[in-house]
């Protein structure tokens, strides 16, 4: 069992250098603009460019600056300093991580309340109504733009501009510590929106997936031997269902942690979406390198977990 | 010497002088209502006007918050050169002369003691420094003229790279010496006889143009003793570490380090008081005990929040929307300052189908310049652009005033098909359109309302038969990467614009369209404008002493520039700010009407 | 986010179910090929059906959108025109000339929403397309020859995976957008989008072909072919392929919606086509400033989103139903 976690964990780590090394060469050989004449303003002359552009390291071999970059990162966690404004890449994430955190952890679990509680009945009363105008409503949210779904939420119920004034607006939301219940409420509309769209997907997976393992035979046993439907149901019925649902689960939860880019967009939220966002415009590259580390750091813990999840519960897997 | 401004300049203030431009508005279902009042550059009834606001009689005390969604660029006075870095600047650091908020051709003495003493052959010029002006905390001792001195020094340095040190004072004695070595050595045109005086020796009889360029932040004292180590950085980092003669100061450290205490970049600035200030030696009363600024929000929210709030102020442009709902709900708190600069289209004056004078006119011709300034925000916020000079500037009236030149593609604001036909035809194509193989390269910014009024170039350029490859980036993107960048060959850049540097023409027309200000990088002269006969009327009115010849000669070169369609206006702008119902604003009219930290009170 | 796709990874071990295309279960008392059994099971849908029909409007639509628009008496999708914008410039809402409004350039929303169903289909089509091209080579490479080409090739997926979609397709856009890139074949606009989605999207193609062709190399049929000496290639295309084709339609299907949501998000970001071209996700982004006042301008061409998106979403389910009835859903 070790083995296969030290396996895992090592393969992990090749796959960030290699994400990182991707994502080096990526923007630096298709760059969105030109660091050293941004950072130089617009009416530096050629001189000052070049000599911006030698500081910031741009001129030495890409080898070497992909060298320079490990080397800071792996010694001293030193994810270097923005191009554009000089502010530490470590401070400007961690920033922003807590609204990030706020904004995933939430809708998560609204997400998983309300889809799986729905995709459960939904597999019991199979082609009945209820089933189909579950599952019609899932597809709708699945088939809306989430960004969408943001404006028409905001138009409909933001305490600002809205129709009906109830929850407040986009570029409302405060830390945690700083206010505990404007934090709630400025979240509640981006946690709805984003929450919709996963919640019909993991409905789905849930109905799909249950209704799967209802039809084994080990569930005809359970019904067999006299136990209660509603035991059946849920202590052997949905305890075996959830588990390909959280492999996504986590997955889904590592692919936000990097950043919901499109909510916060709409929402106005400081998360590290938007400042990945803005790095890419102004081709910052210590903070797009920060920022796509990070997220696929959150993907690979994810996936690293799901995997050890699965061979704890499954010996065969750890000699595949 | 300062002489009086052309009276003619204020008079266009007060709204109604020259012929009223009355735009042809669509009454049919248009929500919202007419702009009401609003004839030449003046302000429309019951908005604020820079000029008008009182200088005098603030209440002391309170802390102003400003929400700006732009952050800063720089805010060391060396190299600060935007409308949002100077409204930190100016509140902090004391260049020898300065404007009152409601003029932008007068300076007074500032950290000056008198107006600048120049020599009769314009080759000297004097300037006597206050007494009684005292760094901030951690320097804390008195500034001379060597503070001075080294301020503008390093503007040559190639750590600091002063944007504008080439332009206004590379005629010193030593300066091109200096701007060549790049290390901010001492420049021997600079001379500081005692502590109280400077005299700026130069190599060709520029004076006028030197003194004027004093009220530019580089002439703000900076001690060399505590700043020389940060300049040593490349590039320096005394941005972060600033000392100040103004009023306020950011709060800083005991060491003085500014990043991340008193300004957190992305994020916020506070201001606080200097406590080595002396109103006594200012013209400045700064009522104000504090000024925190948050950064980075959306501009409609921000806009609601301080039309509804309560001593805020925004101090960067609305959004559209805001300014539309402030000048319906909200008027008295709605400021509009005339003179913010122009809009206008470059074009490739050297390659390309408008290196032909008739296409461009011809385009001049075609551009519904209305429609371009109704996806700005309409009268309200412009004025139909249709010379280069623009309103509060000297020479703006002899240049043709709000109507402009009287020629046929200037006479139609909303675009004439039939003119610009001729002129296509005149420029060799006999259908009225193109008809040549070349695909132009249009590369416009993005957001509003700069991507909307480059689509309205875009399709302008296609109703005159041209192909375009129609390109948008990032604003800072757009003007370092491709339309300042000459040997990039864009052939149209619709969504440039300029602001002057100080109330004379010259700092309006000459960077921008003159043939010897093609830079290879950050060039300025988008259309890469190189006409031998402009340029040479641009050098003898360079030379030009007293402001009535100077305008005089400047508009007869606008006219030039008009009648060789240089560059396509759109618009005058008049730049919009707003604040809360409680906050006694003074903008800077010379600053597009930013609102001035010294001079704001809380009512 | 490709929310949905994620239904299409495969259980631990990458193994793919053989679709059903026998129909155990199926009551077939005469016998017929599993194409029209297939289609028989498809025809029994009724919203299948309904979504298939809309979907064939929606083509015709976008290929025929300059007679639609004509006969809809609307102007053209990129006439502006600034009488229909008030004094500051905000657009004019709904009204009889105007049905959907107009933008803040003047230009009639509905002809834009019509025009717009080119760039969304164009992308979701041809971009799913080329990705299912990419990510069937390599799968059936990967699922036949198995040992250190499959390794690479699931290392490989991996990396791809662990980046994130939507900022890769910025970075992309962003440097390609004035001159292009790739020595100027990868054009701004739809070139861009295309050549993302299938950078991004053959990865998931890539591991279901590769867990059916691990089940398929198995069989009977393949162990015969190759005793008679076929040579690698032929029975990776003579006998193999050929029996990957519907499912791998199906899944693309399923792809489809996905990917006019992603070219809607991308160009809501500011990266993708450029104005005058319409597309609803541009529309979008140009809404949101001003969407609490010009309500049209960001209701109707989200609703044409949500309805086209819709529509490849209940036709994806219904595939998948007339493929795989054991899963009766």
């Amino acid at each position: 069992m070790t083995g296969y976690v030290v396996r895992r964990v090592l393969w992990g780590v090749l796959l960030l250098i290699l994400v990182s090394a991707l994502t080096f060469v990526l923007f630096r050989i298709l760059p969105t603009a030109d660091p050293a004449r941004l950072r130089a303003g617009p009416n530096a002359g050629p001189r000052v460019i070049a000599e911006i552009r030698a500081n910031l390291g741009l001129n030495k071999p890409l080898l070497t600056q992909f060298w320079l970059y490990m080397k800071g990162l792996f010694l001293h966690f030193d994810l270097g300093y923005s191009y554009y404004s000089g502010a530490s890449v470590k401070s400007l994430v961690f920033d922003r991580l807590p609204a990030t955190l706020s904004l995933t952890i939430g809708s998560a679990i609204i997400w998983m309340a309300i889809g799986l509680p729905i995709g459960i009945l939904s597999a019991l009363r199979r082609r009945s109504r209820t089933d189909r105008g579950a599952m019609g409503a899932a597809l709708l949210f699945i088939s809306a733009p989430e960004y969408w779904l943001g404006l028409i939420v905001l138009y409909l119920f933001a305490a600002d501009i809205g129709q009906i004034k109830v929850f407040p607006g986009a570029g409302s939301y405060t830390g945690l510590t700083a206010d505990p219940q404007k934090w709630v409420t400025s979240l509640i509309l981006p946690w709805l929106v984003l929450a919709a769209g996963f919640a019909a997907v993991y409905a789905r997976l849930m109905r799909g997936s249950l209704i799967e393992t209802m039809g084994e035979d080990y569930i005809r046993t359970a019904r067999a031997k006299g136990l209660p439907e509603r035991r059946v149901v849920l202590h052997h019925g949905v305890r075996a269902a959830i588990t390909p649902i959280l492999t996504i689960f986590a997955l889904d939860v590592g692919v936000l942690l990097g950043g919901a880019v499109l909510i916060e967009t709409v929402f106005d939220i400081p998360g590290i979406g938007r400042l990945n966002y803005a790095a890419i415009t102004h081709a910052d590259f210590p903070i797009i390198q920060g920022t796509v580390l990070l997220a696929a750091l959150f993907i690979v813990v994810a996936n690293i977990l799901v995997d050890i999840a699965y061979a704890y519960l499954d010996p065969r897997v750890r000699y595949s | 010497m300062f002489d009086s401004i052309s009276r003619s300049a204020s008079l266009a203030l007060v709204g109604g002088v020259g012929a009223a431009l009355t735009l042809g508005l669509s009454a049919c279902g248009s929500s919202g209502g007419s702009v009401s009042g609003s004839s030449g550059t003046g302000a429309p009834a019951g908005v604020l006007t820079p000029v008008n606001e009182s200088l005098t009689g603030g209440a002391r005390g309170g802390t102003l918050t400003v929400l700006n969604h732009q952050d800063f660029e720089h805010l060391d006075p060396g190299q600060a050169y935007s409308s949002v870095d100077y409204e930190a600047v100016y509140a902090t650091q004391r260049p020898l002369y300065s404007y009152e908020p409601n003029t932008f051709a007068a300076p007074i003495p500032d950290l000056a003691s008198a107006p600048p003493e120049i020599s009769s052959d314009h080759k000297t010029v004097t300037v006597h420094i206050r007494s009684g002006v005292h760094f901030s905390p951690p320097v804390n001792r008195e500034v001379t003229s060597a503070d001075v001195a080294y301020a503008i020094e390093r503007g040559a340095n190639a750590n600091v790279a002063n944007p504008y040190f080439a332009t206004y004072f590379a005629s010193l004695q030593g300066a091109q010496q200096a701007l060549k070595t790049g290390n901010g050595g001492a420049i021997p045109g600079i001379v500081t006889p005692d502590p109280h005086t400077i005299v700026f020796h130069l190599e060709e009889p520029k004076g006028q143009i030197l003194a004027s360029a004093l009220v530019l932040p580089l002439s703000a004292p900076v001690p060399a003793e505590f700043a020389r180590k940060y300049d040593a950085h490349k590039p320096t980092e005394y941005g972060n570490y600033l000392v100040a003669t103004g009023p306020y100061m950011f709060k800083s450290n005991g060491e003085g380090k500014v990043l991340g205490i008193g300004y957190e970049p992305g994020k916020s600035a506070t201001l606080v008081r200097n406590p080595n200030w002396r109103a006594a030696t200012d013209h400045r009363p700064a009522y104000l005990n504090q000024v925190d600024i948050r950064i980075g929000a959306d501009p409609n929210v921000i806009g609601r929040q301080v039309l509804e709030g309560s001593h805020l102020v925004q101090n960067d442009t609305p959004a559209q929307a805001i300014v539309q709902l402030a000048y319906e709900q909200h008027r008295s708190q709605l400021e509009i300052s005339p003179g913010a600069g122009t809009n206008y289209i470059a074009v490739n004056n050297h390659k390309g189908p408008f290196a032909n004078v008739n296409t461009r006119k011809a385009f001049w011709a075609a551009l519904n310049r209305v429609a371009m300034n109704k996806a700005r925000g309409g009268e309200l916020v412009t004025n139909v652009m249709t010379h280069f000079i623009y309103p509060e500037i000297p020479g703006f009236e002899q240049a043709g005033g709000l109507k402009g030149p009287r020629v046929d593609y200037n006479e139609h604001p909303q675009g004439d098909a039939q003119i610009a036909e001729k002129y296509m035809r005149l420029a060799g194509y006999p259908s009225g359109k193109y008809t040549g193989g070349a695909t132009l390269q249009v590369v416009g910014a993005t957001g509003s309302p700069e991507a909307p009024d480059a689509e309205i170039v875009n399709q302008t350029l296609k109703n005159l038969g041209f192909k375009t490859k129609f390109s948008l980036v990032d604003k800072s993107v757009m003007y370092s990467k491709f339309c300042g960048t000459p040997a990039e060959e864009i052939d149209v850049c619709p969504n440039v614009g300029w602001a002057a540097d100080f109330g004379d023409p010259q700092g309006v027309l000459d960077v921008t369209f003159n043939g010897k200000h093609i830079e290879p990088t950050g060039n300025n002269n988008w259309g890469q404008v190189n006409d031998p006969t402009i340029n040479r009327k641009m050098e003898a009115a360079e030379l030009l002493v007293g402001s009535q010849a100077r305008a005089a000669a400047w508009a007869a070169i606008d006219r030039e520039l008009v009648a060789q369609a240089a560059a396509i206006p759109f618009a005058f702008d008049k730049e919009p700010n707003i604040e809360a119902h409680d906050v006694a604003g003074v903008g800077d009219v010379w600053n597009i009407g930013s609102w001035d930290y010294s001079y704001t009170s809380l009512k | 986010m490709s929310v949905g796709a994620a239904e299409l990874l495969p259980g631990a071990g990458g193994r793919v179910d053989l679709p059903d295309l026998a129909g155990a279960g199926a009551l077939a008392t005469r016998s017929m090929t599993p194409l029209q059994l297939f289609w028989r099971r498809f025809r029994r849908d009724r919203v299948a059906l309904v979504s298939l029909g809309f979907i064939v409007l929606i083509i015709v639509v976008a290929i025929a959108a300059p007679l639609v628009v004509s006969l809809l008496g609307l102007p053209g999708p990129s006439v502006q025109n600034p009488n229909l914008t008030n004094a500051f410039g905000s657009p004019l809402g709904p009204s009889a000339a105007h049905p959907f409004g107009v933008d803040p350039l003047g230009q009639d929303v509905a002809s834009r929403v019509i025009y717009g169903t080119r760039v969304s289909l164009i992308v979701g089509i041809v971009g799913t397309a080329v990705a299912t091209v990419l990510g069937t080579i390599v799968g059936l490479l990967a699922g036949y020859y198995r040992g250190w080409t499959d390794t690479l090739l699931s290392r490989m997926v991996d990396v791809v995976l662990a980046i994130p979609v939507l900022l890769l397709g910025l970075g992309l856009g962003a440097a390609c957008e004035v001159r292009g890139c790739l020595g100027g074949h990868v054009q701004s606009g739809l070139g861009v989008i295309i050549f993302l989605i299938a950078l991004v999207n053959w990865t998931y193609i890539a591991r279901i072909v590769r867990g059916l062709v691990l089940s398929l190399r198995e069989q009977e049929f393949v162990a015969a072919a190759r005793s008679q000496g076929a040579s690698d290639a032929r029975i990776m295309g003579r006998e193999i392929l050929p029996n990957l084709l519907a499912p791998i339609v199906v899944y693309a299907s399923l792809l489809i919606p996905q990917n006019i949501l992603l070219e809607a998000a991308l160009s809501y970001l500011g990266v993708g086509v450029r104005p005058p071209t319409a597309s609803w996700g541009q529309m979008l982004a140009a809404a949101t400033p001003i969407f609490n006042t010009a309500w049209w301008y960001m209701a109707f061409p989200g609703i044409a989103l949500l309805l086209t998106v819709l529509a490849f979403n209940l036709l994806g389910d219904g595939l998948q139903d007339a493929l795989n009835p054991r899963i009766a859903r």
